[in-house]
């Protein structure tokens, strides 16, 4: 099927910097046309990325929920409300388990399982307050490694929308997702 | 994009029930609440923002014509300005007689929200302060303001139009927001920078009319309680998806609020790109007050030193602002304003800034993008880019070795 996204993409980025941009004499005008076109920009380089982001999203918030969970089933953690909580992220881990079939759906059902264990991540970060203190350093422990990958995979990201000072020093999304043309899941036991 | 989750569903079709939960659970600013409420209440409207210059003009020439009682001013080039992302701003000429004046034209500007905003502020409050800080810095004159969306269909106020220079020429050379200044330039505006930013914090801001803001009570924890929440509230009430590093850092922000020794006039954005100078290199404008509490001075030192403001020089050091080293900048304000400056409050609210400027850029911009309710939606979505380096930021202050 043709033409590809990217095509599209680029013709339309083409018209806006050839065409309209050197021809709107108005200023608010010019400098959303000049928006519009750093965004078919930026999709031009992101736009074949996505589902592969999310896939790889939804591989790590799933080992981290997991690892949340091992690690507060514990019988000093009895606060009412992390306790809902760790159960409503074992029924996630239960309908959408690790390993599965995720990738087979639409983008949509692996963007909503995503959003869903986002919230209960932050839902027990909220609560952590009332954690034992040993068991509030160890979340601590837990979360500190995977902040450092999510900054890196979000900053890579926007690295086209040129507003990282240090972006020659940041990798490409693609350097991050893909080794030898194929997405890296950490820990699936692949090579 | 659609709304997957039932919190998501609840953010973008808020009920009563959930508005009454976010406004019991955050404590902020009587005013804040005002037009957070208010922004919820009308986030279900299906309209999406749209202006119509020509009934623009009527509204607010009928508005003029009212307000001063002068069927006969005259009222003429109504035109939209470029640049900024919050407010929907126009200038026009205006022919009336001032009270007590002879008849005159002055070009104005209006500053007007529109339905939903990158940030949402209270039009009574930033006229409030404009109107104090006359005299103490120079800002411009407010005319008119309605908080309310009676006359202009959205809260407004007018105030005069300035002229003068916002962004040198090659300003914007710099990687980021960081703006370049030539030497020449650095020399003649970095002390008048420095010296406008003293004056507004060794303002007395109990004598004027600042009755749309809530006073912070000194030596409590007052003021950045209220800070925190409104940003806090921000976030759950507009992102649209939820990130476990916003909660992480709320929390550390949380458990180390220092107190607020001295109150003091917090300008909230006070940076280049929102101060104006003349062709003879003399500040004639601090602009952009929306941001305006009363708090720790800190909060302003941390927000204008943080290095995603700044722009290195000729020879690689950053300079705040792009005007000048970060040491110098604290020494010369602690000389011009007595105040002192303490490293671990510049910490906690470096953290804070960068938390503020994630939730205006991931959360609030997406959120008014989604809902289709500025006149910038394309831009909303492009200064995402901006947030997620905030967010980076927050991770190297939060993580080890960050300083905490």
């Amino acid at each position: 099927m043709g033409p590809e996204i990217s095509q599209f993409l680029a013709g339309m980025r083409k018209t806006m910097e050839q065409v309209v941009l050197p021809n709107l004499s108005d200023r608010f005008a010019q400098e959303q046309a000049g928006i519009v076109t750093a965004t078919l920009a930026f999709l031009e380089q992101v736009h074949d990325k996505v589902f592969h982001y999310e896939l790889l999203e939804h591989h790590l918030y799933q080992r981290l929920l997991g690892q949340t969970l091992d690690l507060l089933s514990v019988p000093e953690v009895t606060d009412p409300e992390i306790v809902e909580t760790l159960a409503a992220i074992q029924r996630q881990l239960t309908e959408d388990p690790p390993g599965g079939d995720i990738h087979l759906y639409r983008y949509d059902r692996l963007r909503a399982g995503n959003e869903s264990m986002k919230e209960l991540l932050c839902a027990l970060i909220r609560l952590q307050p009332a954690l034992p203190d040993a068991v509030r350093t160890a979340l601590g422990d837990l979360l500190q490694p995977f902040f450092r990958d999510l900054e890196r995979r979000e900053r890579s990201w926007v690295k086209p929308l040129g507003f990282d000072a240090q972006a020659d020093q940041l990798p490409d999304i693609a350097e991050l997702l893909y080794c030898n043309d194929r997405l890296q899941l950490p820990g699936d036991g692949r090579p | 994009m659609s709304d997957r989750t039932p919190v998501q569903r609840q953010r973008s079709a808020p009920t009563a029930d959930w508005i009454a939960g976010v406004r019991a659970r955050f404590p902020v600013e009587r005013t804040i609440d005002d037009v957070l409420t208010r922004k919820l209440e009308r986030r279900s409207l299906p309209a999406e923002h749209r202006t119509d210059p020509a009934a623009l003009e009527k509204r607010l020439e009928d508005y003029l014509r009212a307000v001063t009682g002068q069927p006969d001013l005259e009222f003429a080039n109504l035109q939209r300005l470029t640049g900024g992302a919050s407010k929907e701003q126009f200038t026009f000429d205006l022919r009336w007689r001032p009270e007590a004046g002879a008849r005159t034209t002055r070009k104005l500007i209006l500053r007007m929200d529109p339905s939903e905003s990158i940030v949402e502020t209270h039009r009574l409050r930033e006229a409030q302060l404009l109107r104090a800080m006359r005299g103490v810095v120079p800002v411009p004159e407010v005319l008119w303001v309605d908080p309310t969306p009676e006359h202009l269909g959205h809260p407004f106020l007018i105030a005069e139009f300035l002229q003068g220079t916002v962004q040198p020429e090659g300003g914007d050379r710099a990687s980021g927001l960081g703006m370049y200044f030539a030497p020449e330039l650095r020399d003649r505006l970095k002390d008048q920078f420095v010296h406008h930013l003293a004056s507004i914090h060794r303002f007395d801001w109990r004598t004027p009319d600042l009755s749309a803001y809530d006073w912070p009570q000194p030596g409590t924890i007052d003021g950045n309680l209220w800070s925190l929440a409104t940003w806090e509230r921000a976030w759950h009430e507009d992102t649209l998806e939820s990130h476990p590093l916003m909660d992480y850092a709320a929390a550390w922000l949380k458990a180390n609020m220092p107190t607020v020794a001295r109150p003091v006039v917090v300008h909230g954005d006070y940076r280049s790109g929102n101060f104006m100078y003349t062709d003879d290199l003399h500040i004639n404008a601090v602009l952009d007050w929306e941001l305006a509490h009363i708090g720790d001075h800190h909060e302003d030192l941390a927000y204008t030193a943080s290095g995603i403001l700044g722009c290195p020089d000729e020879n690689g050091t950053m300079l705040v602002c792009g005007l000048l080293p970060r040491d110098e900048f604290f020494a010369r304000y602690r000389e011009l304003s007595g105040l002192p400056v303490d490293p671990e409050r510049l910490f906690y609210f470096e953290v804070l800034n960068y938390y503020k400027m994630a939730v205006i850029a991931v959360a609030t911009s997406l959120r008014t993008a989604h809902g289709r309710r500025t006149h910038l939606d394309a831009m909303m979505n492009l200064l995402s880019g901006f947030g997620y380096i905030a967010l980076a930021n927050l991770q190297r202050l939060l993580g080890p070795g960050g300083g905490r």
